[in-house]
C-alpha cells in the first residue's frame, strides 16, 4: 500500500505537493515521548542509560536553540508492563496526548506490537533499540518497502550482530566442532539464533549444533540451563540474552564453573563487562550491536565520540553503552529529518513530510555514519571484540589489538531481500 | 419476559448508546468498546458465578480461545478473515474448550473446582506461551481489521473503523447477548441453576441433574466469554498468551464482583467501571496495582454485593421509606 | 553430568518445598488459598538482599547467613499484618471472597514492594561467593546450593517434629482435620490460625531470601514461584506436608531434567503432569 508513495522519496526534497500551504513554525515545544525500561531487570543496564541519553541530547539540543527554534519537551514513559500495556500506552500518546514523535522500545516484542500502530493511528514512531529483523521484512524476497509509512528504526537490525559473530568465529576459531545456543524465547531470541545458525551453516558447515535452549524472557534462574549446556560440551555458546537476563546468566554461570571450558559469544554483549565488573570472564566474544563502544572509534579519530563519552560520564558517572548510542541516533534522526523536511516544504513539516525526509537520511554519530534506507531501517557497520582485563579500567574492555570491524555492506541485507535469503545466496 | 417494564428502560439506554460516538473522543470511545466486550464476558461469567454458585479463576482460557481463534484465522487463513466467519468460529472453539475443561471441572466443587479451573487455564497459557512458531509465544499475534459481509476496510485506520461500523456491530451483538442471557436466566433452566446454587442436595432430590446442569452453565458461560474475547481483539489489535493467565481470569472475577453478582445487570456495570478504573489508574500513577488491589479489598469488605447491589439496596431503602 | 542434574533437581525441590510447605500449612489449617503467597516470597527476597548489600563484607561471614533469616522474619510479620487486617474477616464468608481478598493483597503488595525498594534489581551474591565450589564426582558444584538443600531439609524436619510432637503442632493438625470439632474442643481457632498464617508466610519469605544470592530480587519476582508452588500443592495434595515434599521433588526433577533433555517443553510439561494427576486423583497424591 505504501510502497509507491515512499519509493518516490527521491522527489521529497525537490517538490512541494500541490495545494500545500506553508505552515509557519509554531512557538510551543515539541512533545517527544521517550519510552524505555525504567523499572525491572532491563532498567539498569539498558533502559535507564537509554533514557539518560535522551535527556542529555534533548538538553544539549535545547541549549543550542532546539529544533527550528522549538524547544524539546521530553515525556518519559516506562516500557515495562508487557506488550499489551505498551499498545495501550502508544494509543494514548498518539490519540490523547498528541505527541509529535515516539522514540522508544528496547524490546523486540514491544516493537512488533507497536510499530504497526504508527500507520494505524497516524503517529510517527522511531524504534531506537529493538533488533527484530522480521519487523520490517516481508514474507518472501523480494518484498515491498517500506512496511510502515510512519514507522522507522534508527539502527540496523540483529542481522549485523549475528553475522558479525559468525564471521569472527570463522576467522579466529576455524577448528571448532560444536556450538550451542541459549536465547530468550521470543522474537528477538528466536530470530537472533535463526540468523546466527544460517550464517554458521553457510560459513562453517562442518560445525554441529548440540543444544538450543529457550528460557523465557525475564527468567531469573539459569541453573538448569547452565548445567544442560555444560553437559552438551559445546566449544562456543551463542546467546542473545540481554539486560538483566544476561547479567544474571553470566553471574550464575561464573559461579558454576561454566567458563572453564566453554566460551560465550554474546550477540549484544557490550554493556555486560561494565555491569558485572572486574570478574567478568576474559576472552569472551562480544558484539556491540553496531560499532557502539565507548572506546571506538578511538577518541583521537572521532571528536564526536570523545565528546559523547565525556559528556555522558560527566553527567551520569559511567561509560555509555550501546543503548546510549542508539538513543543518540534516534533523537538526532528526528531532528535532522525535521530540519530536512522543513527546508523542503518551507515551513513546519507534516508527519508525511518528515517521513519522506527520513528516507535517505545520513548523518554522523559518535559511532560513525548512520544511513536510513527506503525500507525505513538503518544500516551500520558492526564491531566484535574479545574481553580483556587491563589495568586502566575496572572492568574488562575489548582487546584493542583484536577489534574486528565489518563494513555495513558485508553484514546488512540489500533492500527488499530477506536476510536469511541473502545469507544463503553468498558464494 | 418482554412484558416487564424494565425493557422500556433497556430500550432507552440502547438508543442513547447509539449516539455515543458523537460525544466521545476516539480514545474514550475505544475504552468504552473495551467495556462493552467485557460486559459480554461478565454476563456469561456471572451465569456460572452468580446463578450457579461456581467460582472459576480460569475463565481467561475461554477468552483466549475466542481471541486466538480470530488471530490464528487472520494469520493462517486470511481469505476467511471476515466477521461472519470469525465470530461463529470463535464461538465454536470456546464451546469445544469449555466442554473439555468443563467436563473435568464440574465433577468437583468449591475449592477443588476453582483450583482445577485455574490449572487448566494455566495449561493453555503455557501452551500458548511456548508454541512460539504457531502462536507467537509471549509476543502474541497482531489482529488486523476484518471484513464484514463483503465490506472491506482497507485504507481505513483502526480508530475510524472502531468509531464507525464496528461500534454498531458491537452494540448489536451486545444487545443480542443481553437478550439471550436474560432469556436463559429467566427460563426453568436458569431457575434450576439457582436451586443448585442454593442447595445442591435438595436440587438433586427434586430431580435436577446437578452435574449435567453445571456443565451446561459452564459451557454457556465459556461461549459468552469467548465471544467477548473475539470482539475484544479488534479493539485491542493484539493478542498475547496473558489472556489465559490466572491473573487475567482474576480480573474477570473482579469486575463481576465490582458490579455485583447478585443482580443481572451487575457484571455489565462492573465491566464498564473496571475498564475505566484500570485505565485511569494506569494512566495516572505508576502504582496503579496498589489502587486496583486496594479498591478490590475495600469492595470485598464493605460492598460485597458490588456497586449494583449497593445501589439496589439503597433504592429499596428509599422506596420503603416513602411507603 | 547426571550428578549435576540430580543435584539441581534437589536444589529446586528444596526451594519449592519451602514455598509449598507454607502454602499447605495455611491451606490445611485455614482452608484459604493464599494467592499473595508469591508476594511474601518476594518480600523475603528484597529484605534479605537489601540487608546483605547494606552490611556487605563489614561483618563476619557467619552473620551474612543469619541475615537470610530476615526473610523469614519480615515475611512472617507481613503475614501477621495481613491475617489480622484482612483474612480474619473472611472466615465467615465464602470462598470467592477469600480468593478475591488475597488477589487484592497480591496487587497491593506488589506495588508496596515497588514503593519501598523501587524498580531496580538487587544483586546480593556475597553468601554465594563465600561458599565457593565443591567437587562432586568430577563435577564442580556451587556449595551454596548444598547449603540451601540443608536449610530446606532442616526446616522440613523442624516442621514435622513440630506438627507431630508439640502441643501447638498437634492443635494445628486438629484444626486442619476438622475445624468444627476442634472449636468444640475449645481450641483457640483465631490465635492458632494467625500462627499458621505467620508460619506459612515466613517459610515463603525464607525461600525468597535463600534464592537471592544467586538470583536478583526484582519486581514480579514472586509470580513464577507462586505458580510452581501451586503446582506442587495441587499435585502433592492440598494441605498435605508429605505431599509438599513429594510434589516438590517431582516438579524439581521435571524442571532440571526437562530442561536438559527436552528444552522446548519446560512449563507446559509441568502443567500437563498436574492436569493429569488432577483428573485422575483431584485431591492430589496425598490429599484427602
Amino acid at each position: 500500500m505504501g510502497a509507491t508513495a515512499m519509493t518516490a522519496g527521491t522527489l521529497g526534497t525537490a517538490s512541494k505537493a500541490i495545494g500545500q500551504t506553508k505552515k509557519p513554525i509554531p512557538k510551543d515545544p515539541i512533545k517527544i515521548a521517550a519510552i524505555s525500561f525504567l523499572t525491572g531487570a532491563a532498567a539498569a543496564p539498558f533502559g535507564i542509560p537509554g533514557y539518560n541519553t535522551f535527556a542529555m541530547c534533548a538538553d544539549v539540543i535545547n541549549k543550542e536553540g532546539g529544533i527550528l527554534g522549538r524547544k524539546i519537551e521530553l515525556l518519559s514513559k516506562d516500557e515495562a508492563g508487557g506488550v499489551d500495556a505498551q499498545v495501550k500506552l502508544c494509543r494514548k500518546l498518539v490519540l490523547e496526548d498528541k505527541v509529535d514523535v515516539i522514540l522508544g522500545y528496547i524490546s523486540s516484542a514491544s516493537c512488533q506490537a507497536v510499530l504497526p500502530l504508527a500507520d494505524e493511528l497516524g503517529g510517527l514512531i522511531i524504534a531506537y533499540d529493538c533488533g527484530t529483523h522480521e519487523l520490517m521484512e516481508g514474507a518472501k524476497s523480494p518484498y515491498e518497502v517500506p512496511k510502515f509509512k510512519l514507522g522507522f528504526r534508527s539502527k540496523a537490525h540483529l542481522g549485523i550482530d549475528n553475522i558479525g559473530l559468525a564471521l569472527v568465529i570463522k576467522k579466529y576459531f576455524p577448528k571448532i566442532k560444536t556450538i550451542a545456543g541459549i536465547n530468550p524465547d521470543y522474537a528477538w531470541g528466536r530470530e537472533s539464533w535463526q540468523i546466527f545458525e544460517v550464517a554458521m551453516k553457510k560459513l562453517m558447515p562442518q560445525v554441529e549444533v548440540v543444544k538450543t535452549l529457550w528460557p523465557p524472557l525475564g527468567n531469573t534462574d539459569y541453573t538448569a540451563h547452565i548445567s544442560a549446556l555444560m553437559g552438551a560440551k559445546p566449544d562456543i555458546v551463542h546467546s542473545s540474552l540481554w539486560g538483566g537476563d544476561a547479567v544474571t546468566y553470566t553471574k550464575q554461570a561464573m559461579g558454576m564453573g561454566f567458563f572453564k571450558n566453554i566460551k560465550m559469544a554474546y550477540s549484544r554483549g557490550e554493556p555486560y563487562p561494565q555491569e558485572v565488573g572486574k570478574n567478568f570472564p576474559q576472552e569472551q566474544i562480544i558484539c556491540c550491536a553496531g560499532t557502539h563502544y565507548f572506546l571506538y572509534p578511538p577518541h583521537d579519530k572521532s571528536p564526536l565520540n570523545k565528546w559523547f563519552v565525556t559528556e555522558y560520564q560527566k553527567r551520569y558517572g559511567k561509560y555509555p553503552t550501546y543503548p546510549c548510542y542508539h538513543a543518540y541516533q534516534a533523537i538526532y534522526a528526528y531532528k535532522y529529518a525535521v530540519e530536512k523536511a522543513a527546508k523542503a516544504v518551507g515551513g513546519w513539516p507534516e508527519l508525511d513530510d518528515i517521513a519522506k525526509a527520513t528516507v535517505g537520511l545520513s548523518f554522523q554519530t559518535p559511532s560513525g555514519t548512520l544511513t536510513i534506507r527506503e525500507d525505513h531501517n538503518a544500516i551500520e557497520d558492526v564491531l566484535v571484540g574479545f574481553t580483556k582485563l587491563t589495568p586502566k579500567y575496572p572492568f574488562p574492555i575489548l582487546d584493542p589489538k583484536r577489534l574486528e570491524v565489518f563494513p555495513a555492506s558485508q553484514v546488512n541485507a540489500p533492500v527488499g531481500i530477506k536476510t536469511v535469503d541473502w545469507i544463503n545466496s553468498w558464494k | 419476559m418482554f412484558k416487564n417494564p424494565r425493557w422500556i428502560l433497556y430500550l432507552l439506554i440502547l438508543i442513547t448508546l447509539l449516539f455515543i460516538p458523537r460525544f466521545l473522543s476516539i480514545h474514550d470511545l475505544m475504552l468504552f468498546e473495551y467495556g462493552i466486550t467485557f460486559a459480554i464476558v461478565g454476563l456469561g461469567f456471572n451465569l456460572l458465578l452468580g446463578y450457579t454458585g461456581l467460582l472459576s479463576f480460569g475463565h481467561g482460557a475461554y477468552f483466549a480461545a475466542g481471541a486466538y481463534t480470530v488471530a490464528m484465522i487472520g494469520k493462517y487463513f486470511p481469505q476467511a478473515y471476515s466477521l461472519e466467519i470469525l465470530i461463529p468460529a470463535a464461538l465454536f472453539f470456546s464451546l469445544v474448550l469449555s466442554i473439555i475443561f468443563g467436563f473435568v471441572c464440574v465433577r468437583h466443587t468449591k475449592i477443588f473446582f476453582s483450583i482445577l479451573a485455574l490449572s487448566l487455564s494455566m495449561l493453555l497459557f503455557a501452551l500458548l506461551f511456548k508454541l512460539y512458531h504457531i502462536t507467537g509465544g509471549s509476543d502474541g499475534l497482531r489482529v488486523p481489521l476484518p471484513t464484514l459481509f463483503g465490506m472491506s476496510f482497507k485504507g481505513i485506520r483502526r480508530p475510524e473503523f472502531l468509531s464507525g461500523t464496528y461500534y454498531y456491530f458491537l452494540l448489536i451483538v451486545f444487545a443480542i447477548s443481553f437478550i439471550v442471557m436474560r432469556g436463559i436466566v429467566s427460563s426453568p433452566f436458569g431457575k434450576a441453576l439457582q436451586a443448585i446454587r442454593d442447595n445442591e442436595v435438595r436440587a438433586e432430590l427434586i430431580g435436577i441433574r446437578v452435574r449435567r446442569y453445571r456443565l451446561y452453565a459452564f459451557c454457556i458461560s465459556g461461549v459468552f466469554v469467548g465471544l467477548g474475547g473475539a470482539l475484544w481483539t479488534f479493539v485491542n489489535g493484539h493478542v498475547t498468551a496473558d489472556l489465559s493467565h490466572w491473573v487475567f481470569s482474576g480480573e474477570i472475577v473482579y469486575m463481576t464482583l465490582l458490579g455485583g453478582f447478585g443482580i443481572f445487570e451487575g457484571p455489565i456495570i462492573g465491566a464498564i467501571i473496571f475498564t475505566y478504573l484500570k485505565l485511569y489508574a494506569m494512566g495516572n500513577t505508576q502504582y496503579w496495582m496498589f489502587v486496583i488491589g486496594a479498591t478490590l479489598i475495600v469492595l470485598v469488605m464493605l460492598l460485597p454485593n458490588g456497586v449494583a447491589g449497593a445501589v439496589s439496596s439503597l433504592w429499596t431503602k428509599i422506596i420503603k421509606k416513602s411507603d | 553430568m547426571w550428578v549435576v542434574y540430580t543435584l539441581n533437581g534437589l536444589y529446586f525441590a528444596a526451594l519449592l518445598f519451602l514455598i509449598s510447605l507454607g502454602l499447605n500449612i495455611i491451606l490445611g489449617v485455614m482452608g484459604i488459598l493464599n494467592l499473595a503467597h508469591g508476594s511474601l516470597y518476594a518480600i523475603g527476597a528484597f529484605i534479605a538482599a537489601w540487608i546483605i548489600i547494606a552490611i556487605g563484607m563489614k561483618v563476619p561471614p557467619f552473620f551474612l547467613y543469619i541475615t537470610l533469616l530476615s526473610g523469614f522474619v519480615l515475611a512472617g510479620f507481613v503475614g501477621f499484618l495481613m491475617e489480622k487486617s484482612l483474612i480474619r474477616f473472611m472466615y465467615k464468608r465464602t470462598l470467592e471472597y477469600q480468593l478475591l481478598l488475597t488477589f487484592g493483597a497480591l496487587m497491593l503488595l506488589e506495588d508496596v514492594i515497588k514503593m519501598i525498594w523501587g524498580g531496580q534489581a538487587y544483586y546480593a551474591s556475597a553468601p554465594f561467593d563465600l561458599l565457593g565450589k565443591v567437587d562432586i564426582g568430577g563435577n564442580i558444584y556451587p556449595t551454596y546450593f548444598l547449603f540451601v538443600m540443608i536449610i530446606a531439609l532442616m526446616a522440613g524436619l523442624f516442621i514435622w517434629l513440630f506438627m507431630s510432637k508439640t502441643k501447638l503442632g498437634i492443635m494445628l493438625r486438629a484444626i486442619s482435620l476438622d475445624r468444627e470439632m476442634a472449636t468444640g474442643l475449645g481450641l483457640d481457632i483465631n490465635r492458632l490460625s494467625t500462627f499458621a498464617f505467620v508460619l506459612g508466610s515466613g517459610l515463603a519469605g525464607l525461600a525468597g531470601a535463600l534464592v537471592v544470592p544467586t538470583t536478583p530480587a526484582l519486581l514480579g519476582f514472586g509470580h513464577e514461584p507462586l505458580i510452581l508452588g501451586f503446582i506442587v500443592v495441587v499435585v502433592g495434595g492440598l494441605g498435605s506436608l508429605k505431599g509438599a515434599l513429594v510434589g516438590a521433588l517431582l516438579v524439581g526433577f521435571t524442571r532440571s531434567f526437562g530442561i536438559a533433555i527436552f528444552p522446548e517443553i519446560e512449563l507446559p510439561l509441568l502443567f500437563l503432569i498436574a492436569g493429569i494427576i488432577l483428573v485422575v486423583k483431584p485431591q492430589g497424591l496425598f490429599g484427602r
